[in-house]
């Protein structure tokens, strides 16, 4: 019992990042811009949000100096895509390598090249009055960090907006026929940036999650491939904020299994254990791709003057 | 358009990566110019950078063809590492196994044991692609993950060298060394097998038919099928021909520089292959000069950290403001 | 009807990259009038009434509106201004419902519960007064084409729009649907409407439209009211001097001579009992059962989206069909996969060229030899003989007059005429056992559409066989030796020339079956 309720704490615990990197992406792609520079950008959000952190002390202040770099580079897809009609999925790719330069360079600049990275402290649990109290699931479910109540908040947010209200089904129009919407006066631009900008902002404090909650330092790589594998996810789970939720849940089980099982005490040769999520998410992948709606437009620019199109 | 008018927006956003990355060094303090001449001349230098800088070419070469071919049909291999880690594997297993044979014997099964892995670990993701439908970008991507915990595995199994501190394999048999076309300083003879290999390629894409039904499936693969292509047979051929060239590329590595397997083989010649294929805009004839390029600045860039004590990451921060700005000067021309 | 100019239009000047689309047009449209803006294709009148909907820039001129110039940076401005547009390709959100796409862009009442009450009555209410009825619940991709024509029209008058474009709209319709239409515009009009009709079809304008402007190459003709003007004069102003109506197809009068086939002609295609289902267990195709001979002209009617595209994929041996058989000179179509066009030799003009025939990012050399990059004189069948092809592209870019600099230039800077001039050129070049050609003749300028109609009679006087399929039933009226109708995947009639009767193919497809 005791095993299986820390187990689920894990989950929960563990279902931020991909929540939060998955809804940005979301976001963006309902509009019809693909952002497949995620795993660049929650890197560079991991990297500066630590340093920042680590520079002013607070770690409120890295997780906003997160967000607003991932504001950056989503006001750059933006840029590059929408406005300059550039290929979305090379610009995505050559903001990926900047976001991974740019996330080793920078502490290698503020901090140097040391044996022992310094530390900062990570979030704080935050128990909610009552309903932590309960048994079981009091544990599991209401003693976590902001950031936790936050995806779920948002999740539910985002489907309510999306789907329950105009600018909602104003903002599905322009992903799904960019065209229809344009004539009808809605301005697909500036929806796009808006939605490539929160979608990135949001990437960015996935990755800064890692070092604020995980393990209190930035290491290269450490997203592991965790970008990639939220691609994954919002197609697994429609390109709906709900569902996406519930497929984050999953992920993070299996990552917990993989990464944490001596925690749980499963005892299997560990490499087996690291090839685990991404095997299973190609397995998520054959399972459910056929039944994914995509929204029409996505990974398509959208030109107003485009003859003969 | 001739030959001088086509190289001049590459120039200008080399010198303007250059100019943008200069700036920030000089901003915290060393000497630019210093800087410069380490990256770009350092190959130069000696004989044993330039050699150094052919030895990385070689890899990087082939890993960009591995993706610029796909990239013809439209579609993104993400997966070369991967794809050369288990041909480096395979080539690792057949030369340790078969240790005994003779060089003509020997040699041929570790080289082809190479290609064919890395050609099957093209093909998963091919098929997944061509069964289900499952993009590409994924699949090829998480693979890469699943062959390093298998290198993991290979290197810290029965095969391991117990004297290493890092997990690496035993040496394989001699007969699997690749000949050196100089041996001091070592070339090893894949940098001639990478250039054939290369123009093969080009020949392959522009001259043939085959070649042609790549590219129409690449520019509109509904109209390539209404006229007669086998689009998702030409996705499948060009995922395991890329496959093929990346495990090429990695029994070269084992055959030619390490002949062992060691844990980080890889390196970074991913995210370098990426790039190169994408300032080449997947034009295969050019490939190789971008490769011959990017080689240069990297051996520039270990010399830079070396002796002045800059991170390479600077020059990866160069490398990909090349491929924005190339990209950028596309823009700039179509106005 | 007080004829005060609602809007003028003065001295509009566009241009894209170097062509000179409009060239100081000007065009003036009073109020309670249905204004007819007529020309070939690529004459201008789309992009004029784009630059008035605020869906593209213009370089210079003015714009007009009850007196007071003002500026339209994009749809929004134009339909505060008042002025809505119902564009030829429909601009619908396929996996909305139809409310849903009529109050698109607008505010309602309800914006964070969306509980659409009163904009459904506000709808009801229109669609009763103009007589337009859609089911405001289904999803658009439920809809048939007429249903959503009606769709579009009622977004713009939900805006309460005073000025109204229609860009070609009866592209799709019934000669019954026709009718119906020009009942609803005239209904418009007396509630207070002002309308464009855009369209290249002489006839139309002439019964709905009151005043005609006609457009050619950019520039203003002239501007008439029907009365004052006969058709030799819109006909002669839509064409200008350099073309020869005498001798052409396209105004062929009644009694023009018509090669009839010749009695002892060989059957070329043979269709048997042939049906299609769609991976959903639809039958797109039902029981065909017809015959091509040689040097036969057949043409196919109907409304889009009955089954005309699945016909000419089967036909071309893309999609084998699910049953029957489909011979050409006797070897079966349906068996051969992958290359029925190649090894069979047959040719296709598909309906979507952008989509389905063209290559953007290729060259038009490589585009010309698209399907045919195979075989002699191409290709040995491993390479390409590139000099060879060049050869041929040059010449049949002269022939066909393709507009581009060259065989290396790529493909995706041509206009969408003279992208179908390649799909033409490709069809003709190699000689075909069969041609299959879908609405071939799209987007192409009058004189563009002759010369493809006499290479099609010049196919036939050889003894080619051809199936016309064609959403253009005055085109299928002037080609063919027979013609047969589809409505939902069946053949509901096959009329021989002699019984060709325009509202008799009307109501076949519209469903209704013909008596006796």
């Amino acid at each position: 019992m005791e095993i299986l309720v820390t187990f689920l704490r894990l989950v929960l615990l563990s279902m931020v990042p991909f929540v939060l990197a998955s809804q940005g992406m979301m976001l963006g792609g309902r509009t019809g811009v693909f952002n497949v520079a995620q795993e660049g950008i929650m890197l560079v959000g991991a990297s500066l949000g630590f340093l920042v952190s680590y520079l002013t002390g607070f770690t409120v202040v890295g997780l906003l100096a997160a967000m607003a770099v991932g504001a950056v580079f989503g006001l750059a897809l933006a840029y590059f895509t929408t406005t300059l009609k550039m290929n979305q999925f090379v610009i995505g790719y050559s903001l990926f390598f900047i976001g991974v330069g740019l996330s080793t360079l920078l502490p290698k600049i503020v901090i140097g090249i040391t044996l022992s990275p310094p530390l900062v402290p990570t979030l704080q649990d935050i128990p909610i009055p009552l309903l932590s109290q309960i048994p079981v699931l009091g544990p599991i479910l209401f003693r976590h960090n902001v950031l936790v109540y936050f995806a779920v908040l948002l999740s539910v947010g985002l489907w309510y907006f999306l789907f329950r209200t105009q600018k909602g089904l104003e903002l599905r129009a322009v992903g799904e026929n960019p065209m229809c919407a344009d004539s009808m006066g809605i301005n697909t631009v500036r929806m796009r940036y808006l939605t490539s900008i929160a979608g990135g902002a949001l990437m960015a404090l996935a990755g800064a999650y890692l070092p604020m909650v995980y393990t209190g330092t930035f290491t290269e790589g450490m997203t592991r491939g965790r970008g990639w594998l939220a691609i994954a996810l919002t197609f697994f789970g429609g390109w709906s904020p709900l569902p996406i939720l519930a497929g984050s849940l999953f992920f993070a089980g299996i990552e917990v299994l993989a990464f944490r099982s001596q925690v749980i005490g499963l005892e299997v040769p560990y490499q087996y254990l690291l090839m685990l999520p991404y095997l299973a998410t190609i397995l998520v992948m054959v399972l459910t791709f056929r039944k994914s709606r995509v929204p029409g437009f996505l990974g398509r620019n959208y030109d107003r003057e485009r003859r003969g199109v | 358009m001739t030959i001088v008018r086509k190289v001049i927006p590459y120039v200008i956003a080399i010198v303007a990566a250059f100019a943008a990355v200069g700036i920030f060094i000089a901003a915290m303090g060393f000497d630019v110019g210093r800087a410069y001449q380490t990256i770009l001349f350092t190959s130069f230098r000696t004989p044993n950078g330039f050699i150094q800088t052919l030895l990385k070419f070689t890899p990087l070469t082939l890993l960009a063809l591995a993706f610029t071919v796909p990239f013809t049909a439209g579609k993104f291999n993400i997966g070369g590492e991967g794809q050369m880690i288990i041909g480096a594997i395979a080539a690792t297993a057949v030369g340790i196994m078969f240790a005994d044979l003779p060089l003509f014997l020997l040699l041929p099964m570790v080289i082809i044991a190479g290609i064919i892995a890395g050609a099957v670990y093209g093909l998963v993701p091919a098929w997944l692609l061509y069964r289900f439908g499952i993009n590409e970008i994924l699949t090829t991507v998480l693979l890469n993950f699943v062959s390093f915990a298998i290198l993991d595995l290979v290197a810290t199994g029965p095969w391991r060298d117990p004297a290493a501190g890092h997990p690496t394999t035993v040496t394989i048999g001699s007969g699997g060394f690749l000949p050196m076309l100089i041996s001091n300083p070592p070339l090893h003879s894949g940098f001639f097998l990478a250039v054939v290999v290369a123009a093969g390629v080009y020949i392959y894409t522009t001259r043939t038919s085959s070649g042609f039904e790549l590219l129409a499936t690449g520019a509109n693969p509904r109209a390539a099928e209404v006229f007669g292509v086998n689009v998702r047979r030409m996705f499948v051929f060009s995922l395991v021909l890329a496959g093929a060239l990346a495990g090429l590329s990695g029994a070269i590595e084992v055959a030619g520089v390490h002949r062992r397997l060691i844990e980080g083989m890889q390196s970074n010649f991913l995210v370098l292959s990426l790039i190169i294929g994408l300032i080449a805009k997947g034009n295969n004839l050019a490939v190789p000069f971008v490769a011959f390029f990017i080689a240069v600045l990297e051996i520039g860039a270990s010399a830079m950290q070396r002796t002045m004590g800059i991170p390479v990451q600077m020059v990866f921060i160069v490398e990909a403001l090349v491929l924005l700005f190339v990209l950028l000067s596309d823009v700039v021309r179509r106005r | 009807m007080d004829k005060e100019p609602i809007l003028v239009l003065k001295g509009i000047r566009k241009v894209f990259d170097k062509t000179v689309a409009l060239d100081n047009v000007s065009f003036t449209l009073h109020t309670g009038e249905i204004h007819g803006l007529l020309g070939g294709n690529g004459a201008g009148k789309t992009t004029l009434m784009n630059i008035l909907y605020g869906l593209y820039r213009k370089e210079s001129g003015e714009i007009i509106l009850q007196g007071g110039k003002i500026e339209i940076q994009s749809p929004r401005d134009a339909l505060l201004a008042g002025i809505g547009m119902v564009h030829q390709h429909f601009l619908q959100v396929s996996n909305y419902t139809v409310l849903e796409n009529i109050v698109l862009g607008t505010d309602v009442n309800h914006r964070f519960t969306m509980k659409l009450v009163d904009e459904t009555a506000k709808v009801k209410e229109l669609c009763q007064r103009f007589g337009l009825d859609v089911d405001l619940n289904a999803t658009i991709d439920t809809l048939p084409v007429g249903a959503r024509q009606k769709v579009e029209i009622l977004k713009a008058l939900y805006r309460g729009v005073k000025i109204l474009i229609l860009d070609e709209p009866t592209t799709n319709l019934t000669p019954q649907e026709v009718d119906s239409l020009f009942d609803s515009l005239r209904k418009l009009v007396d509630d207070g409407l002002s309308i464009v009709f855009i369209t290249h079809k002489l006839r139309e304008v002439l019964r709905v439209c009151d005043r005609i402007t006609v457009l050619r190459e950019g520039r203003n003709i002239t501007s008439l009211d029907r009365t004052h003007a006969s058709e030799e004069i819109f006909v002669r102003a839509m064409v200008g001097e350099k073309m020869d109506i005498e001798g052409s197809i396209y105004f062929a009068r009644e009694g023009q001579k018509f090669i009839a086939v010749p009695r002892e002609a060989q059957v070329a295609l043979e269709v048997e009992s042939v049906s299609l289902y769609s991976k959903d267990g639809i039958a797109r195709l039902k029981n065909l059962n017809f015959e091509i001979r040689q040097g036969e002209i057949l043409g196919v009617a109907g409304v889009a989206g009955n089954g005309q595209r699945e016909l000419a994929e089967c036909m071309t041996g893309i999609i084998p069909p699910t049953s029957g058989k489909i011979m050409l000179n006797g070897k079966d179509v349906g068996s051969v996969t992958k290359g029925a066009m190649r090894q069979l030799g047959i040719a296709y003009i598909p309906e979507d060229r952008l989509h389905d025939g063209f290559l953007p990012k290729a060259t038009i050399a490589q585009n010309l030899i698209l399907g045919y990059h195979r075989q002699a004189p191409y290709s040995d069948g491993t390479f390409i003989n590139w000099k060879k092809v060049y050869g041929q592209a040059r010449q049949q870019i002269s022939e066909y007059t393709i507009k581009t600099s060259g065989p290396e230039e790529v493909g995706g800077t041509l206009s969408g005429g003279n992208i179908q001039r390649v799909m033409i050129a490709r069809a003709f070049s190699i000689s075909s056992a069969l041609l299959v050609a879908h609405n071939p003749t799209r987007g192409l300028d009058i004189p563009s559409m002759d010369f493809v109609y006499k290479k099609i009679f010049e196919r036939k006087s050889q003894g080619g066989t051809t199936l016309l399929i064609s959403e253009d039933l005055d085109e299928l009226l002037l080609m063919c030796d027979r013609i047969a109708v589809v409505y939902r995947g069946e053949i509901f009639g096959m009329l021989d020339r002699s019984q060709f009767d325009k509202y008799m193919i009307g109501r076949l497809m519209s469903g209704i079956m013909a008596e006796g």
